[in-house]
């Protein structure tokens, strides 16, 4: 057997990692070639500390100012909503709903709202929607403003993306205290919060909209003698107007989300308030109806926004004139009578639990083997490795120098049988067998150093790379190198398990209609369902652990392989297709050397929406007990900490932005073979 | 002399006798100004808010409730935008209630008067796995750790304590007693909860730590470990009763004076906070539970309204 020429890429991957069989071979005998050395901490968090306090005193005035400006109209919006009597409320929406949607979707607003009412929610909502009437304004107006100076001064671009890449990803529990501080507690930190999170789909937005208004509207309005603002307002504006609707739509979705999540400082009554004190109870009853009043209202706010957005400037609003003015009669006749229904929708959800309970008493058997089952097989390899938890105890075998042996050697060959024609195939497996033998969180420090720099900068040059070692670098140096490790195990085993899973549902709803119409409720439910609804069942079938925190991830990250795989391969071109069945294609070479290449780009993008969520979902993971970044978050929020709440942050945004700008550059990362 | 003030009198030689000195009237200072009071996330403390609020009502105040995350609260506490947190259980306050305690921006009231209880529980079935409960000494007995196992904690058994995030001195105990045991941190409340309910339905052992006064004790019949020696009567070392207190902003004297001084004198027993706990569990709402409370116990409370305003 001869082996191929190397190139010079590959042949830096074969150093590469013999150079880590050698570190994890020596990690051995030196420990502390295994985590960040201790020697090396700083205390980072205290620096950080000096340099908040002063500045958010300073801040203060300013931060009190603006919420007494915010709660005003807050408090009327809460009031005239408490004031409105649910039947007007409802016509109201419902005719909105008729407006932008069309028959089907007013009834559905008028169902969906009554069953609001019917389970006991009713007031809880309406302070929701009044948290999100503001918060959605004020994100799709610095939104829009950002996104046009952005597009008048192009230079401002490339720091503008990083900037609402870290607003995106930088957990909001880890800058909660800064913004108590500014802002006092009450709704407007949580508003503060939910608008940082929700105006980066606005900006984006804003850009792709300007930027695709055709060249020759806007010479067509300068021949016309057209100023500079009535170019900008009356021309460029108007034909973006679909993408800007667009834009509200998706901010609208990301301030509802936040919104419930942030529900944690209280002081409002809403509806994610009673998801939490729900959960803290763990009574499921009470959180899925909740859970299911979120996702009601996340669906009537998506169609209707997105029913405005797909007819764009239309006339003929009678209906919608009809209708307020029917509720504003209704209004004025039912005001002040108590008509929302007693506490029989709350009674009967609590019934859930017992059944909930009645299948975990007939269940357990059954879980409890899957539970130990994936732990044995998947979690404990990854997370000790095969060398730490090969043991009698574990696996019913000690690790004798023979049996190292037989590893390294079957290892080496698989290695050179699988690399013989593409060498990249060799080296991705030698490195997997190496991460299965440490297991990723034992794997050597210097090794993830220079992997990780590497690949980044193989994949985004200098600029990638020096951000992902400043980040490993941040975490080694804050004392957090073995939290972070624990992150990156946890989501790598959520995402591989998620994109399998994602990745198969998406064929399928590609392959059948009906598939695809039964998967797209569920996929809207799981991802609007705050995530804490999920935490209680997976707890009384999974208990307390990282495997349950396993299950409430990939519950959430399965949706976005679902979507980006069944869209790909709907969106693949029809004469090619056409083109294989001739060259006789069977279904399953369609499927693999046909279809699921030309939808690459999708594919890729799916990945990293599913990374994005499995990351954003650590924090709300570390409610079932874990040990990784999610749980330094909440340790600094007790602590008050907020140096340290900001650091465990801006590690886990740190790694979002690596894994994004990884999959989104097209490169030569390893195991890429073509 | 009235019904009225022979409570009167009761409570000023109650008071006096308790060492507080003869009552004297305080002024109600700013009646006009709505009181904010703390409505934190469990049921106890959500019953003491609306009971607080009831009585503060009684002495002519107004009152608002105001839902509040615990810690966030504690801002909100030392900035004055909540008046009073009734219900604060001195083990579970991070380092932000030392800090805003030690800067003056809130004030110690001193006990709710509740009989608390924190330690190492288990369903109470779990006596026939391990027939040497409820004494510590069951935990060194091989055949019942065995049944605590998981591969988590293999071949120890599996301890559930309280979240990271709550401090917990449960690990230290563990160790102090060489007992075969690894303490996994629940990561909240919900979780203890969860698992607990789960353990009673499927019959699965379970020892976690926890405390009481609690809803959940009266739905899951529970058994408490009798505790090995402590090493050392520190807080590390040893678990103690913890104290339960009300907490008012450091403003509140100065605007509210009578109002001080009932927040003061009042008290909740632990029967009647369990007694309304299990009302509500039953379906009650907690406004009802609240006002039966205060009209069953026009003897408790009257004095102590009395004694701030007469």
């Amino acid at each position: 057997m001869t082996l191929p020429r190397l190139t010079r890429a590959e042949m830096l991957w074969v150093l590469l990692l013999a150079a880590s069989v050698l570190l994890a071979a020596l990690a051995h005998v030196f420990p502390v070639l295994r985590g960040f050395p201790a020697g090396l901490t700083l205390p980072l968090a205290d620096w950080a500390n000096a340099v908040l306090t002063p500045l958010v005193e300073a801040l203060r005035p300013l931060g009190r100012l603006v919420s007494a400006a915010v709660e005003g109209p807050l408090e009327a919006i809460r009031a005239a909503l408490a004031w409105l009597p649910w039947p007007a409320t409802v016509l109201l929406v419902a005719a909105l709903a008729l407006q932008a949607g069309g028959r089907g979707l007013a009834v559905f607003a008028a169902a969906a709202l009554g069953l609001v009412v019917a389970m006991g929610y009713w007031p809880k909502a309406m302070n929701t929607l009044a948290l999100v009437l503001i918060s959605v304004p004020l994100a799709v107006g610095i939104g829009f403003a950002l996104g046009a100076l952005a597009h008048r001064f192009p230079k401002l671009q490339p720091a503008l993306v990083v900037l609402l890449d870290v607003m995106q990803t930088w957990p909001a529990f880890g800058y909660l205290i800064p913004l108590l501080l500014l802002f006092g507690f009450g709704p407007t930190a949580g508003l503060a919060a939910s608008v940082v999170f929700s105006i980066p789909p606005m900006v984006r937005n804003t850009l792709v909209g300007l930027r695709g208004v055709p060249p020759a509207i806007v010479e067509s309005a300068l021949m016309a003698g057209a100023t500079p603002a009535q170019l900008f307002w009356q021309a460029r504006v108007p034909s973006a107007l679909p993408q800007l609707l667009v834009g509200v739509n998706q901010t609208t979705m990301a301030s509802l989300s936040m919104v419930i999540i942030i529900a944690i400082i209280g002081g409002f009554d809403d509806i994610g308030w009673e998801v939490l004190s729900a959960m803290r109870a763990a009574e499921l009853g009470r959180s899925l109806g909740a859970g299911l009043v979120i996702v009601l209202i996340a669906v009537l706010l998506d169609r209707i926004t997105r029913g405005f957005a797909a007819r764009g400037r239309r006339t003929g609003r009678r209906v919608l004139w009809i209708g307020a003015a029917a509720a504003l009669v209704l209004a004025v006749a039912l005001a002040g009578q108590d008509l929302l229904p007693g506490d029989a929708g709350q009674r009967s959800l609590r019934r859930l639990d017992g059944w909930l309970l009645d299948f975990v008493a007939w269940s357990a058997p059954f879980f409890g083997l899957l539970r130990n089952a994936i732990t044995y097989g998947v979690m404990l390899p990854m997370r000790l490795g095969f060398s730490g938890s090969a043991s009698p105890m574990v696996w019913g075998f000690a690790l004798t120098p023979a049996i190292i042996a037989a590893y390294a050697l079957a290892s080496l060959a698989l290695a050179l049988w699988l690399g013989r024609r593409r060498p990249m195939r060799g080296i991705a497996f030698g490195f997997a067998a190496l991460l299965v033998w440490t297991g990723l969180p034992g794997f050597p420090w210097p090794g993830v150093f220079a992997l990780a720099g590497v690949a980044c900068w193989r994949a985004g040059g200098p600029g990638l790379c020096a951000l992902a070692l400043a980040g490993l670098a941040l975490a080694g140096v804050s004392g957090l190198w073995a939290p972070m490790m624990q992150s990156i195990y946890l989501c790598a085993v959520a995402v591989l398990i998620s994109f399998a899973l994602g990745g198969a549902l998406g064929v399928l709803a590609a392959e059948s209609d009906r598939f695809s119409a039964l998967l797209r409720p569920v996929s809207d439910a799981l991802q609007t369902m705050p995530q804490f609804v999920f935490l209680i069942p997976a707890l009384m079938l999974f208990k307390v652990g990282e495997f349950t925190a396993l299950i409430a991830i990939v519950l959430y990250a399965v949706v976005p392989p679902i979507r980006y795989v069944e869209h790909g391969l709907r969106s693949v071109r029809a004469d090619l297709v056409e083109a294989a069945v001739q060259m006789g294609a069977t279904p399953r070479q369609m499927l693999w050397q046909v279809k699921l290449p030309l939808a690459r780009p999708s594919v890729r993008l799916g990945l990293n929406q599913t990374i994005m969520a499995a990351l954003s979902m650590l924090v709300i993971a570390a409610l079932v007990g874990t040990r990784e970044l999610g749980q330094q978050v909440y340790v600094a929020l007790s602590k008050a900490d907020a140096g340290a709440g900001m650091i465990a942050g801006g590690i886990i945004a740190c790694i979002a932005l690596v894994a994004d700008r990884l999959l989104r550059t097209p490169g030569e990362a390893p195991g890429r073979t073509d | 002399m009235t019904r009225k003030s022979i409570n009167a009198a009761v409570s000023a030689f109650a008071l006096a006798a308790m060492g507080f000195g003869p009552a004297h009237a305080a002024d109600p200072g700013a009646t006009g100004d709505t009181i904010r009071i703390a409505m934190l996330e469990w049921t106890g403390a959500q019953i003491t808010s609306q009971v607080v609020g009831r009585v503060l009502e009684k002495a002519g105040y107004k009152v608002e409730y105001v839902t509040a995350g615990n810690y966030p609260h504690f801002q909100g506490l030392a900035d004055g935008e909540i008046a009073v947190s009734p219900e604060i259980w001195l083990n579970n306050v991070g380092d932000i209630y030392p800090k805003a305690l030690e800067a003056g921006q809130i004030e110690d009231l001193g006990t709710l008067g509740l009989q608390t209880n924190e330690g190492w529980i288990y369903p109470k079935f779990m006596e026939e796995l391990c027939p040497a409960l409820p004494s510590w000494e069951a935990l060194n007995d091989p055949d019942c750790v065995a049944q605590l196992a998981t591969p988590d904690t293999l071949p120890n058994g599996r301890f559930l304590d309280y979240p990271s995030d709550w401090g917990s001195r449960a690990a230290t105990i563990i160790a102090d007693n060489n007992l075969p045991l690894t303490a996994v941190p629940s990561g909240s409340e919900g979780a203890m909860l969860a698992e607990l309910r789960a353990a009673e339905a499927a019959k699965t052992p379970l020892v976690m730590m926890f405390w009481a006064p609690h809803f959940i004790l009266a739905e899951v019949e529970v058994g408490w470990i009798e505790m090995p020696p402590c090493v050392d009567q520190s807080n590390e070392h040893c678990i103690m009763p913890p104290d339960v207190n009300k907490v008012v902003w450091s403003g509140f004297a100065e605007k509210w004076p009578a109002a001080h001084e009932v927040l003061k004198s009042f008290r909740l027993s632990t029967e009647d906070q369990q007694q309304m706990m299990l009302a509500i569990e039953q379906g009650q709402s907690l406004e009802a539970v609240a006002d039966g409370w205060i009209a069953a116990n026009e003897a408790a409370w009257r004095p102590w309204v009395d004694a701030a305003l007469q």
